[in-house]
């Protein structure tokens, strides 16, 4: 159990040398050793998508991958997506349709959309409905936080 | 009475929304301390079994094991729970249903503690389970606890049934089931427990009533109240869950043994497992109606299934048999509600406490009667619908704010609306539905009246903190409170800060439960941000030889006519660095007479319509919503967009309950994970969700304001279940309404 493994991971820009065990999830590292609480923990099954970053530019439920798995990626986590302060339109979609409740699921949801849009700028609503069916939320209905994806997406493309 | 307000009535996003949104909110598995242990239990793997031994010694020796800790070790009190304290903290002598805490490991990784409960060796003497409520009633069945298994009887006694049901021309009566169900919040269970330098603790949680964490580690540790403070973290979802300390009495153990900081996180599996659901219930009910259609009697058998303990039980129970007629006046009644105990997994307090139940029951029989009268089910509700000279089940006479007739005249609008769609010829294979449902609910405790308190601190810049114990646990009752303040103090509402996290700071205002928040605790915040705002002006008008109304209070000074004075200089001169002021709000309530249910237990009630267009698959039984319209009574907004997002979130909660959720009991919870218990998705939204409010001010709330949020959840499954019933023409008595169930009912036609 003492056999580490050394990789080499950018974390929202930042390229990291860790030192991983071979059982540890990237959940766990992010959450618990390098203090990127950001990302939550629902389940560990892989059911519940509150725990989802960006790998190389796809959505993943962290508590499924391997730490060792993700050596020479890319790892986007909530933590990762404003610049400066200054918000991602999908968070601040998120604050102004009232698409955060509790907020357990705000960051896997946010991390869901924005593969989405950056994939598809131009998603409708059948897409992100596909693309956020995978993170629950229990609290809103979904219906602000379909809203809000929408109205980012515009945002996006320039629509306003 | 809402054109001249700043900020009420406003849609000001919750006030935390920006830490949400950039990941930076704490919630309780975020925090780490130096030295923490880790907290893992060892659970009964039976659901009835006395304990002959626990053999912990392997475990205490296992590396990293710090402390080991059974019944026996516990130094305070050894049972616990929100309103009944009858669960055992750990089970010392007997086990109650699967998932019974046992046994304790602290060690200084999850790992080890994981590793070592595997060491811990419980010698059982496996008894017969029983799970059945119905078996549980019979004579000689096994017997959960020593006084019976009927835990509560909750009864309705108003008029002559006998008669009452002889002048009746319809009488209509069914059985029906509700189901077990989870309340699945999104974050499981978390406490960080510290031990203070002075001898007490300090608590960290997710929690829905950060008071009782601190009144039952308390009891649990026997330490006084004062030595423990608990620090409700940003919490992930409640919905009647979280107000059963038990993660956090178990940390405080190892805290306490062991003197070190202690976290104890459930899995999920361990919270679908363990944590307490909402009642299922099975109901006979019977209805009497006139050839008008006027009701005339209900007579209803309510059996709950509370499981190993009872909790909350004896208030859900008396909360369902007291909502038993629902929105409408009938004369006379006969109920008896019973919590029943058996050996399956404990319930008690969720979102609809009993009510959702009742609602299923009544609204069902309801639509059968407009199928023997040749009534228009809106008609048959209108003509039995409250209003503010009739008495509801108790006797209660609400003598403002009912305003279920102008909802339903609503309702009826929406459904002429959607005849085209329902007359537009369907793909083949496919039935289609509209149908109504109606609720109300008391806000508030039922069972005893209950006080709100608030602290209200006005500072020299204008600035404001709110001190108040209910808990925000995503719903924004934060956001609404400080709403509350900045009106009555004229300051903007980032200027004020609203403190309900800190048993320290704030005082206990009961849980944050029954949609008590908004009323209850609104109006003590409304109240002592007045008498703050009244005594400022009083000392100004001193100063000024003025009246204190010619004076009003606006961004941190008084204005008098054209000029104003700086608080600032005003607390300077007066000596003052902050006003302060408490207040109180009770509402004026009498509990049900415990023999007729006859009282006046609440102080204001919700209403709510809701219609709903289904379309049924015929071949596979899967059911679509295609359009929901709800309809909620409010009596006043303090935030349209907070209104809005307990209602989407009420509904589709109940949407769960009506297709898709039930947990499962087969000696234990069987449905273990997100996996197989199933809640709904985004694609489980209706393609229309449209949310109607109603606004008829509640004279005694704040603003105008009355609570709701639990309201939104209450008619969905009879709602659903009556437009499914009409297309599949076959009366639904079972939710939730599954493809397989719905599949049997259209092959029964
Ligand atoms: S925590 Fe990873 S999917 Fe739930
Ligand atoms: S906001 Fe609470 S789970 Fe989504």
């Amino acid at each position: 159990m003492n056999i580490t493994h050394n990789i080499r991971v950018i974390i929202n820009g930042q390229t990291r040398e860790i030192s991983v065990a071979p059982n540890e999830t990237l959940q766990d590292l992010l959450r618990y050793r390098l203090g990127l609480v950001g990302t939550k923990s629902g389940c560990e099954t892989g059911d519940c998508g509150a725990c989802t970053v960006i790998v190389d530019g796809k959505a993943v439920n962290s508590c499924l991958v391997l730490a060792v798995e993700s050596n020479g990626s890319s790892v986007t986590t909530i933590e990762g997506i404003s610049s400066n302060g200054e918000l991602h339109p999908l968070q601040q979609a998120f604050i102004d349709h009232g698409a955060v409740q509790c907020g357990f699921c705000t960051p896997g949801m946010i991390l869901a959309a924005k593969s989405l849009l950056d994939e598809d700028p131009n998603a409708n609503e059948k897409d992100i409905r596909l693309a956020l069916a995978g993170n629950l939320c229990r609290c809103t209905g979904y219906v602000s936080i379909l809203k809000a994806v929408a109205a980012a997406g515009k945002t996006l493309r320039g629509g306003k | 009475m809402s054109n001249d307000h700043k900020v009420i009535g406003k849609s000001i996003p919750r006030l935390d929304a920006r830490s949400k949104v950039l990941g930076e909110a704490r919630y309780a598995d975020d925090l780490s301390l130096p030295g923490m242990l880790y907290v893992k239990v060892v659970r009964s793997p039976h659901p009835n079994a006395r304990i002959r031994s626990i053999d912990t010694s392997r475990a205490r020796n296992y590396p990293g094991v710090i402390s080991v800790l059974t019944a026996q070790d516990i130094p305070g009190e050894k049972l616990m729970g929100p309103i009944i304290k009858d669960q055992p903290v750990l089970c010392g002598e007997a086990v109650g249903y699967v998932g019974d805490a046992v046994a304790l490991v602290g060690a200084e990784t999850e790992q080890a503690a994981e590793e070592a409960l595997e060491l811990i060796k419980v010698d059982y003497e496996i008894l017969a389970p029983v799970l059945d409520p119905f078996k549980a009633m019979e004579p000689g069945a096994p017997q959960v606890h020593s006084g019976g298994n009927i835990g509560t009887h909750s009864k309705v006694r108003r008029g002559d049934m006998e008669a009452a049901f002889r002048d009746a021309t319809v009488v209509v009566e069914k059985r029906f089931f509700y189901p077990r169900v989870e309340h699945a919040y999104m974050e499981p269970e978390v406490a960080v427990v510290a031990p203070d330098p002075g001898g007490g603790f300090t608590v960290w949680s997710s929690t829905q009533y950060a008071h009782l964490d601190r009144e039952e580690v308390s009891r649990v540790l026997g330490l006084p109240q004062s030595r423990v403070r608990v620090h409700q973290m940003m919490t992930g979802g409640g919905f009647g869950g979280k107000i059963n300390p038990h993660a956090q009495c178990l940390a405080a153990l190892i805290a306490w043994k062991a003197g070190r900081p202690a976290k104890l996180r459930y899995s999920r599996e361990e919270s679908l497992i363990s944590s307490y659901k909402c009642h299922p219930f099975v109901m006979d009910m019977k209805l009497g109606a006139n050839r008008e259609g006027k009701l005339l009697a209900l007579e209803a058998t309510l059996v709950g299934n509370t499981g190993a303990y009872l909790l909350q039980g004896k208030a859900v129970i008396t909360k369902s048999a007291t909502h038993v007629s629902g929105p409408y006046y009938i004369p006379n009644i006969k109920a008896d509600a019973y919590a029943v105990f058996t050996n399956c997994v404990p319930c008690g307090a969720m979102r609809g406490y009993g009510v959702p139940q009742v609602t299923f029951a009544l609204e069902s029989l309801m639509d059968e009667l407009t199928g023997r009268l040749g009534l228009d089910p809106i008609e048959l509700r209108m003509r039995n619908a409250l209003d503010t000279t009739l008495p509801n089940a108790t006797g209660q006479v609400m003598g403002a704010s009912v305003p279920i007739k102008e909802m339903l005249g609503k309702a009826k609008l929406t459904v002429q609306s959607l005849k085209p769609l329902l007359q537009q010829a369907p793909a083949k294979g496919k039935l289609r539905a509209v149908g109504v449902g109606c609720s109300t609910r008391g806000i508030g405790s039922i069972r005893k009246p209950s006080r709100s308190t608030a602290v209200v601190s006005l500072h020299p810049d204008g600035s404001a903190t709110v001190a108040c114990g209910h808990v925000d646990l995503g719903q924004g009752s934060d956001t609404m409170m400080a709403q509350v303040a900045a009106e009555e103090l004229g300051v903007d509402v980032d200027r004020v800060n609203v403190v309900t996290n800190d048993t320290a700071i704030s005082p206990d205002c009961e849980s944050t439960s029954a949609s008590r928040v908004t009323y209850l605790s609104g109006n003590a915040v409304r109240l002592a941000a007045a008498k703050a705002r009244q005594r400022v002006l009083e000392i100004a008008a001193g100063d000024l030889g003025c009246a204190p109304e010619e004076l009003r209070l606006m961004n941190g000074s008084v204005v008098y006519r054209e000029q104003g004075v700086t608080l600032a200089g005003l607390f300077s001169k007066h000596t003052f660095h902050s006003v302060t002021s408490v207040a109180e709000f009770l509402p004026d309530t009498v509990p049900p007479d415990p023999e007729t249910g006859q009282g006046r237990p609440a102080g204001t009630y919700n209403f709510n319509v809701h219609v709903a267009l289904v379309e049924v698959d015929e071949g596979t039984g899967q059911i679509r919503i295609l359009r929901y319209l709800a309809l909620t009574d409010v009596g006043h907004m303090i935030n349209p967009l907070i209104v809005e997002g307990q209602v989407h979130g009420g509904m589709m909660m109940g949407l769960g309950s009506a297709l898709m959720e039930e947990v499962k009991v087969e000696n234990g919870v069987t449905n273990t994970s997100f996996a197989t218990y199933l809640i709904p998705t985004t694609f489980d939204v209706p393609q229309e969700l449209l949310i109607g409010v109603v606004e008829e001010p509640e004279p005694t709330g704040p603003f105008g304001a009355k609570g709701f949020a639990e309201g939104s959840l209450d008619p969905v499954g009879a709602t659903i279940a009556n437009a499914v019933s009409k297309a599949i023409g076959v009366r639904v008595t079972r939710l939730p309404m599954t493809s397989e169930r719905i599949h049997e009912l259209l092959s029964q036609r």
